[in-house]
């Protein structure tokens, strides 16, 4: 005798997500890469900050991590939010594992 | 029709060819459902049943569950407490906790995702316990109570099927843990020296449940002391561990689960929970150069960090986080419940 019973998933939910406006590219100007603790992000995002300087005529300037004592899991030290703000005009940050 | 005599219809609805326990458990076990243990069939009769003890709509939207981003309406949720084995009176429990596991201060996508063990326990308080048939004496982390047992397995499968937070695909815990299973106790109000614990936090309701993340119960056994001192000694010896996520997250919280003889024993002393709570803070401590051996990565408060290699070191940043409450019968066993860190409990009136 067939019997009928519910899925338990449950759907979806349709999530609306909005991408934030994104940046004026420029050409000139500086790129900073703050890494954020996570296995090879240091790597990763200087590729990506080397790649894109090319590519908008832009200049890698530094790369830099969140401060001392800092881990993937605390805020970046605001000596070092400072600096990146002086220094460049566009930084690169986060990476997943 | 399958080869195995099973025809899947619908998304909302799966067809079984009999009613036999072992062909929903083989259905579940191929869609990868399930906590590997025997369901109860959730049937329209038996899912509307538990949908008949709440007043909300089965559409209404408890909460949105991580990482799958699964909507925990009434109504799946009511299928995933039949599947458990919850009564229906049991019901409002299950809905109130999954609500409360959308406060954000839970951070349960953290929770559901990490490497770490921690699973949701959910402590029952008040009128409720006895009401429902929750078990707050011997045997409450189980087994053998139905309530206990019951809804806490309906959250964990809640998580499972509803939020994702399946081994592998959702849930990174390298080993799991029991309590993955179920984690439901409550707190033995009847044999508590001191004021409920939600009513320690200034909530004034009949009932009330908490829910805090964290691993499996650490016990702690003190069958000799007459003084308070030397029982706490052995919960501070626990908790002084490099092993916890406490030792390198300052922001986490501990649960210390007294059993009713320990927790006596602090009060004919005229110990508050507090007083509890300060001593734990004092006394469970290890050296900064100790932690700092240990750990490349602390996230510890900015106070931590600034005290030398020699000074003493709690096991969390501020008192506050360490949380006292009573459970369990007689035998003078009591536990620490560490928490995985980034995470906060709640407590809600219900």
């Amino acid at each position: 005798m067939n019997m009928k019973i519910y899925s338990p998933e449950g759907e979806l939910m349709d999530e609306v997500v909005e991408l934030c406006s994104t940046a004026p590219l420029f050409s000139g100007g500086k790129i900073g890469v703050l890494e954020n603790g996570k296995p090879n992000a240091d790597l990763l995002l200087t590729k990506i900050a080397e790649g894109l300087a090319e590519r908008i005529n832009a200049k890698f300037s530094i790369a830099t991590g969140k401060g001392e004592r800092a881990n993937a899991a605390t805020a970046c030290n605001p000596q070092v939010v400072g600096m990146l703000a002086e220094e460049v005009q566009l930084v690169l940050t986060g990476s997943a594992d | 029709m399958d080869n195995n005599g099973e025809m899947e219809v619908l998304s909302q609805f799966l067809e079984l060819s009999d009613e036999d326990p072992a062909t929903i458990y083989e259905l579940f076990e191929r869609h990868g459902w399930g906590d590997g243990l025997p369901l109860v069939a959730p049937t329209d009769k038996r899912v509307t049943e538990m949908l008949s003890q709440v007043k909300a709509s089965p559409e209404e939207v408890l909460a949105v569950l991580p990482p799958r981003g699964g909507a925990a309406t009434c109504r799946a949720v009511a299928v995933n407490a039949v599947l458990a084995g919850c009564k229906p009176e049991y019901f409002p429990i299950v809905v109130e906790t999954v609500k409360a596991l959308g406060n954000q201060k839970i951070n349960l996508r953290g929770v559901n995702t990490t490497t770490h063990p921690v699973a949701p326990l959910l402590i029952v308080h008040g009128r409720v316990v006895d009401e429902l048939g929750f078990n707050s004496g011997l045997g409450t982390f189980g087994p053998g109570n139905r309530a206990n047992a019951t809804v806490g397995r309906a959250i964990r499968l809640v998580l499972l099927h509803i939020a994702g937070a399946v081994p592998g695909p959702g849930d990174a815990a390298t080993q799991g843990q029991p309590s993955k299973y179920t984690y439901c106790i409550a707190e033995n109000q009847k044999e508590n020296p001191w004021e409920s614990y939600p009513k320690s936090l200034g909530f004034d309701s009949e009932s009330a449940l908490t829910i805090h993340c964290g691993e499996n119960p650490h016990n702690f056994h003190d069958m000799e002391s007459e003084n308070i001192e030397r029982i706490l000694d052995k919960a501070a010896s626990v908790m002084t561990t490099f092993g916890v996520n406490n030792a390198c997250i300052s922001g986490g919280e501990w649960f210390i689960i007294l059993c009713p003889e320990h927790a006596a024993t602090a009060a004919n002393q005229g110990w508050s929970r507090e007083d509890v709570s300060n001593y734990l803070f004092e006394k469970a401590r290890m050296p900064a150069g100790s932690f700092r051996e240990q750990f490349n990565l602390l996230a510890w408060a900015d106070w931590m960090n600034s005290l030398s290699d020699k000074d003493l070191v709690p096991m969390t940043q501020q008192v506050e986080n360490i949380k006292v409450l009573v459970s369990g019968g007689a035998g003078k066993h009591s536990c620490v419940v560490p928490s995985w860190g980034m995470t906060r409990s709640v407590t809600v009136p219900i």
